[in-house]
């Protein structure tokens, strides 16, 4: 148990050492220079011990105080950090919720460039043929010009026809005539014909 | 696709002393010479599942490799097994089941048991091929939250629709000349959209089980690119706008009028593109995941740790937010993490 604190004790003297090897030192000084100026004789001597003691004591409070202070200081340091900490939390938490909205964000717009692309992708297409009033114009015009045509061809097929009645009548006129050409020259054959019988009978 | 021959392979991660010489050799050159073909994320968002052209599959634990405190071994699978017997071509995940298809069957595994060791399918359903001789791959799959049903698609020039309650195969929509790249889900008019090699993005309405839309891309001139083919490798479908890729260029189609409206000026074929808030992200041929704007202006080329790129997957899982990243896999054994869009984080390793 002697042994535990006295590492303890050893321990924490270690750690306090950085300034403590001064103030350890002086304090122990004192007590010593205190119990000597209890024994001494003389007055003067003990005077100037006593305002010697007074110095080291007021010393020592001071780097007591000082180190009260430091500790004040370290205390509010914590406090401060404990206080960044906190808002930086915030912070990050509100970062990853921008994050999230940014990436809702960039589908959304990676959707719409795709879909404008498509509209391009078409318009290009579109843009190949022609337009289309200029279409229905042609189309009218060309239809006004079938029209014209077809009406040019009607006629020309109604003169072919009154045409080739015209010529039906003349050539069944011709047939016809010929016809009773033939008759006649057959009906004179045959007169003549019987003329000639009727010389040759009576005869004998 | 072609097809790689099955390997029995020794999985998971065993210590390196009990490893005969000849096994590292064969393990090292497996994994140079492995492609991963497949991604999925898992409902939790935690967990990455991985396909590779052996047929296995690794799942990689996200939350493991991007917390703080990871370390080499987080950025190996947790575990890994021989789903197939070809290579899996591709996986989708419902919210409770892993779904792998490759070698003309798919296969059903449950995310709660996958973690464990030994881990056995579910269930695994073939659909109905017109010849039973040649089993044709299943290139890509969908899923119809609206009707609970899986859309499979791949050499057999079919779509086939798959209810996932009754495992029964519902329609077969016809359509395709040649064989099935990629699918896509049209959400709004309940629609598929599939793209192939015969060059033409076809769209069924679900419903009426019939082709309502054809666009045959390489039609087109200004994103036809003969050199290359009329294969279709990538599709992506943003209700009216349409981006799909692979031998033509990558063009933005205005769904309504079936016109191209923009192309991108990519080179390199591309395997995989999809939409991604204002971007689309393509990837292909070429270390680099590309991000495009609409307009057609390239925003941003980060490249990846493969030399090309065959599957991207972001894990936007509303559960694991920490966990949202865009993964890339491809020609090697790595997928690349990007938890930023503008660079490579790391790389988990099979």
């Amino acid at each position: 148990m002697g042994a535990v604190t006295d590492d303890e004790v050893i321990r924490k003297r270690l750690l306090i050492d950085g300034d403590g090897a001064g103030d350890d030192r002086r304090i122990n000084l004192l007590v010593k220079s205190f119990i000597k100026w209890c024994n001494s004789g003389s007055q003067e001597e003990g005077y100037s011990q006593y305002q010697r003691m007074l110095s080291t004591l007021s010393q020592c409070e001071f780097s007591m105080g000082k180190t009260l202070l430091v500790y004040d200081m370290n205390l509010r340091e914590m406090e401060n950090y404990e206080k960044i900490y906190k808002e930086i939390e915030c912070s990050i938490a509100g970062a990853h919720e921008k994050i999230a909205e940014c990436k809702k964000q960039i589908l959304q717009a990676k959707r719409i460039r795709k879909n404008r692309q498509e509209y391009d992708a078409l318009a290009k297409v579109i843009q190949h043929h022609p337009d289309r009033h200029e279409t229905l114009k042609e189309l009218e015009s060309l239809g006004k010009e079938l029209e014209h045509l077809s009406h040019i061809k009607e006629s020309v097929e109604d003169k072919l026809e009154l045409r080739r009645k015209q010529f039906h009548v003349l050539l069944s006129t011709i047939h016809e005539l010929q016809q009773t050409l033939e008759n006649d020259e057959k009906l004179s054959e045959v007169e003549e014909t019987q003329e000639s019988t009727m010389e040759t009978e009576p005869k004998p | 696709m072609e097809r790689a021959v099955p390997h029995a392979v020794p999985l998971g991660q065993v210590a390196s002393c009990s490893l005969s010489p000849q096994m590292e050799v064969f393990q090292a050159l497996q994994r140079l010479h492995m492609t991963i073909f497949s991604q999925s994320v898992s409902p939790c968002g935690k967990f990455l599942a991985a396909g590779n052209n052996y047929g296995q599959i690794a799942i990689f634990s996200l939350s493991a490799a991007l917390s703080s405190e990871a370390k080499e071994e987080s950025k190996n699978p947790v575990v890994t097994f021989q789903a197939h017997d070809g290579p899996v071509y591709s996986m989708v995940s419902t919210d409770r089941h892993l779904l792998s298809a490759g070698d003309g069957e798919v296969k059903a595994w449950l995310w709660a048991e996958i973690l464990k060791k030994g881990c056995k399918e579910l269930w695994r359903r073939q659909p109905p091929y017109r010849t039973s001789l040649e089993v044709p791959e299943i290139n890509a799959l969908l899923l119809v939250p609206k009707e609970n049903s899986l859309i499979l698609a791949g050499g057999d020039c079919q779509l086939h629709t798959m209810d996932l309650e009754t495992g029964a195969f519902t329609r077969a929509l016809r359509g395709h000349t040649d064989y099935i790249h990629c699918l896509a889900l049209r959400e709004r008019s309940p629609e598929v959209l599939s793209g192939g090699e015969d060059g033409a993005v076809r769209l069924w309405d679900l419903r009426t089980a019939k082709e309502v839309q054809t666009i045959e891309v390489y039609k087109h001139e200004e994103c036809s690119r003969p050199h290359n083919g009329r294969w279709i490798g990538c599709l992506a479908t943003d209700s009216d706008w349409m981006v799909c890729g692979g031998g033509p260029a990558l063009t933005l189609w205005h769904l309504r009028s079936s016109t191209p409206t923009t192309i991108f000026p990519m080179r390199a074929p591309q395997k995989h593109v999809t939409f991604y808030q204002d971007l689309i992200l393509s990837a292909g041929q070429g270390r680099c995941v590309n991000q495009w704007q609409l307009s057609g202006e390239l925003k941003a080329q980060v490249p990846g740790s493969s030399p090309g790129l065959l599957s991207l997957s972001l894990n936007q899982q509303p559960a694991a937010p920490e966990c949202k990243v865009l993964t890339a896999a491809g020609n090697s054994c790595r997928v690349d993490v990007f938890t930023n869009l503008g660079y490579r984080a790391f790389s988990l390793s099979f």
